[in-house]
């Protein structure tokens, strides 16, 4: 078993900052005094630091922002996290409140060695716009310590681990284990610093002391004894959510700040071996109902940078009814998806792909009845003889259809939408007439003899005389 | 002392020296331009002659100047437009009518890969560098409502980037306005053939215009014996025909025809001659 410990000691503050929004912002905890708990770097470069009361901190830097600590909502963090990381293993264990632990032993080869999975997930962890602390060991605590004490390494755990173990502070055996602080101090009390000083001690006398837990945690984090992790499900449904250090009032900002949700449906649904073909972004306002954008795709997807995209050419039309405080991604119809096999030669998979990103882009921007496809009709109408067929996504197939080869009169390939009567002006019949008529079964009878013209200009026409009285000319079309 | 400081004395000398150079280092402005970038021929041999490179350059943003609708302007990029093409699309941006997806089918284009785009006018351009752009497209036909000379060139580098070939319909009016455009054409009705005036290549300019027979179905028309009928319209009073006029339309030779006889009492009124 190789363990790797993802540690986030700076979510209190990141769930806020990675959003993109770069202010001096300091998170407060506590009551009734709120304290400050973790300051960002442009507000340590003010001189706010943790610990600081809110007026002391608002006295030194009056252009700090405040947020009141959210622990559910670094819970939720932590779970996307969670979710996220199921790309690199299905074996994930959350250990709140800031550390995701994978087992990747079984990872290694897909990825070529625990450094490149190591390597991953830190650029990966970036998209997300969160920092972490990594650190690879044989046992899920030793990881964990590691990285808290920023000693460790991502690659193959060194065969020396154990006494590198020994060399850790004493205080890191507080973290997430059963030890009570109170035996903490009485450890400290007597003079010990390091880990591996504990094992010099006499078994019976810890016992003695109630420390038998600190005995049972190092046999754990040694590997002398089992140490069952629970494993984490991810959830079935995509649902979560940034909050922004500040209100926004711009979209391009919100932009950015929902690249980061993206990057984190993509690796859950890269996780589920499923893709989305719509996803519901909502703009969380302080005293206003959430403004809904829905993402649609044209064929089931899971680009991180396509989807965010469109997500950008959907904010950049839209009016913003009032400042947006937080950002939600809810994305709850995971639909199987099967990548489409390049080919040898050329990569029609990936030009298929791009076409339908353009559609997708244009209908995200135009709105889906400025795009349009068409088809032909049977019928010898000229008005119903075509059709829009805009509304499915369809796809430019592979070679195209063959046309109905048959010899037909010709037909021009400019329509006009509406007939125009005919200008006064001379036009030079060339060919015709050709009668059409029908149409009594939909009400839109006609009954039209079509010539051939050549107008000004040398261009030929499509006109027609209507058979009903009054006998009106029309142009119907051009031959372009 | 180098090549260059050499005194030429005599054109013949100039020639020689012009030889020994690497081939296509020298452009002389009195030969067409053998551009290195992707061609598309225009399937018509007159044309393609006359442009460098022997066809559309497939990077580039190309200037049809065209005034009137129908005098076939569509069917000279036919050739252009039936070129198969595995999944990518026929744009056309902001078209002024509707393209008429039978006579589409009819002369062989692939309606499943036209894709058709009605932005409003401010964002006809925006539509038309995205589908140049994307790279998902064969080719890109745009009709633009008015666009400056910037518009036009980040629709030329779009073009070259993307190596799509654009083809802009402008105005005749916009023949005065400059354009980085390397290829402009003016397009006009000659009788039963399109008229193409090269306003612009990289070349010497052409010396007299091309007269191209675009349209397929040209094989009747043209052989139109004198001309056609000439019918008045006014305005007012609707004309009509006289039988002699359709039946001079009808001599034409034509494939298929419905044609109106002589008013028919009412109750035969149904009954139609089909002729072939």
């Amino acid at each position: 078993m190789l363990w790797l410990a993802l540690l986030l000691p700076d979510l209190p503050l990141q769930i806020f900052t990675r959003g993109g929004i770069d202010l001096p912002l300091a998170v407060t905890a506590g009551h009734p005094r709120p304290l400050v708990v973790a300051a960002n770097a442009r507000a340590r470069g003010l001189g706010v630091e943790a610990g600081q009361g809110i007026a002391a901190a608002l006295a030194i830097a009056p252009s700090l922002h405040l947020q009141a600590r959210v622990p559910a909502l670094e819970a939720e963090t932590l779970a996307e996290v969670a979710c996220w990381a199921g790309a690199f293993s299905p074996r994930i264990s959350l250990v709140p409140p800031d550390a995701v632990l994978l087992e990747i032993e079984a990872s290694l080869r897909l990825f070529g060695g625990a450094d490149a999975i190591a390597d991953a997930i830190r650029s990966g962890l970036g998209r997300l716009g969160l920092e972490g602390a990594l650190a690879t060991a044989p046992t899920p605590l030793a990881a964990r310590w590691f990285a808290r004490a920023h000693a460790g390494t991502t690659g193959a755990p060194p065969r020396d681990w154990r006494s590198r173990l020994d060399a850790l502070p004493l205080a890191l055996l507080g973290d997430g284990t059963g030890v009570a602080p109170a035996t903490l101090e009485l450890l400290a009390g007597v003079g010990l610093h390091t880990l591996g000083e504990i094992r010099l001690l006499p078994r019976a006398g810890l016992a003695r002391r109630q420390a038998s837990a600190v005995i049972d945690t190092l046999a754990r984090a040694r590997g002398d004894l089992p140490d069952p992790q629970p494993w984490f499900v991810p959830p079935p449904q995509y649902a979560h959510r940034i909050a922004l250090p500040a209100a926004v009032s711009d979209t391009e900002p919100l932009t950015f700040a929902a690249r980061r949700l993206f990057a984190g449906l993509a690796a859950w649904l890269a996780s589920r071996h499923a893709a989305v073909d719509h996803c519901l972004l909502e703009l969380i306002h302080e005293r206003h109902p959430a403004t809904r954008v829905a993402i649609v795709t044209g064929a089931p997807c899971r680009d991180e940078s396509r989807l965010a995209l469109l997500a950008r050419e959907h904010l950049a039309r839209l009016e913003l009814a009032a400042p947006v405080e937080a950002l939600r991604l809810v994305a709850d119809t995971p639909l199987p998806f099967a990548p489409r096999p390049d080919d040898l030669f050329g990569h029609p998979g990936r030009a298929r792909d791009s076409a339908v990103l353009l559609l997708d882009r244009l209908r995200a921007r135009l709105g889906s009845d400025a795009v349009h496809l068409l088809e032909t009709r049977a019928d010898h109408r000229p008005e119903v003889a075509w059709a829009d067929t805009a509304t499915a996504a369809q796809l430019p197939a592979g070679p195209g259809s063959s046309a109905s080869a048959s010899v037909r009169p010709a037909r021009p390939l400019w329509l006009l939408p509406e007939p125009q009567p005919l200008a006064a002006e001379s036009v030079t019949l060339v060919d015709g007439p050709e009668r059409i008529e029908g149409g009594w079964w939909d009400q839109a009878d006609i009954r039209r003899d079509y010539y051939l013209a050549r107008g000004p200009d040398q261009a030929l026409w499509w006109i027609f005389q209507d058979l009903e009285p009054p006998g009106t000319w029309y142009v119907h079309g051009y031959f372009g | 002392m180098s090549a260059a400081a050499t005194v030429l004395s005599s054109a013949a000398e100039l020639r020689s020296a012009l030889a020994t150079l690497p081939a296509g280092s020298v452009w002389q402005a009195s030969r067409l331009a053998q551009g290195n970038g992707p061609i598309i021929s225009s399937g018509f041999d007159a044309l393609d002659a006359e442009l460098p490179g022997g066809g559309w350059p497939a990077n580039a943003l190309i200037e049809l100047l065209v005034d009137r609708p129908g005098v076939g302007e569509l069917s000279l990029l036919l050739p252009v437009l039936n070129r198969p093409s595995s999944e990518r699309w026929l744009a056309w941006v902001a078209p002024p009518f509707l393209p008429y997806a039978p006579a589409l089918a009819a002369a062989g284009v692939p309606l499943s890969h036209l894709l058709l785009i009605r932005p409003a006018p401010a964002d006809v351009l925006w539509a038309a560098r995205q589908a140049v752009a994307s790279g998902a497209c064969a080719a890109v036909l745009a009709w633009p409502p008015r666009i400056d000379t910037a518009g036009l060139r980040r629709l030329q580098l779009a073009a070259e980037e993307a190596v799509t070939p654009l083809f802009l319909f402008r105005p005749y009016t916009a023949a005065r306005q400059a354009s980085p455009a390397p290829l402009r054409l003016v397009l006009t009705g000659a009788g039963e053939m399109l008229q193409v005036s090269i306003l612009k290549r990289r070349g010497p300019p052409a010396s007299a215009p091309l007269l191209l027979a675009v349209r397929r179905l040209q094989g009747n028309v043209a052989g139109l014996p004198g001309g056609g009928t000439d019918i008045e319209v006014q305005p007012e009073a609707p004309p009509s025909f006289t039988d002699g006029q359709v039946a001079a339309a009808r001599d034409c030779g034509t494939t298929l025809r419905m044609i109106r006889r002589p008013p028919l009492p009412p109750s035969s009124r149904s009954s139609l001659l089909l002729v072939r």
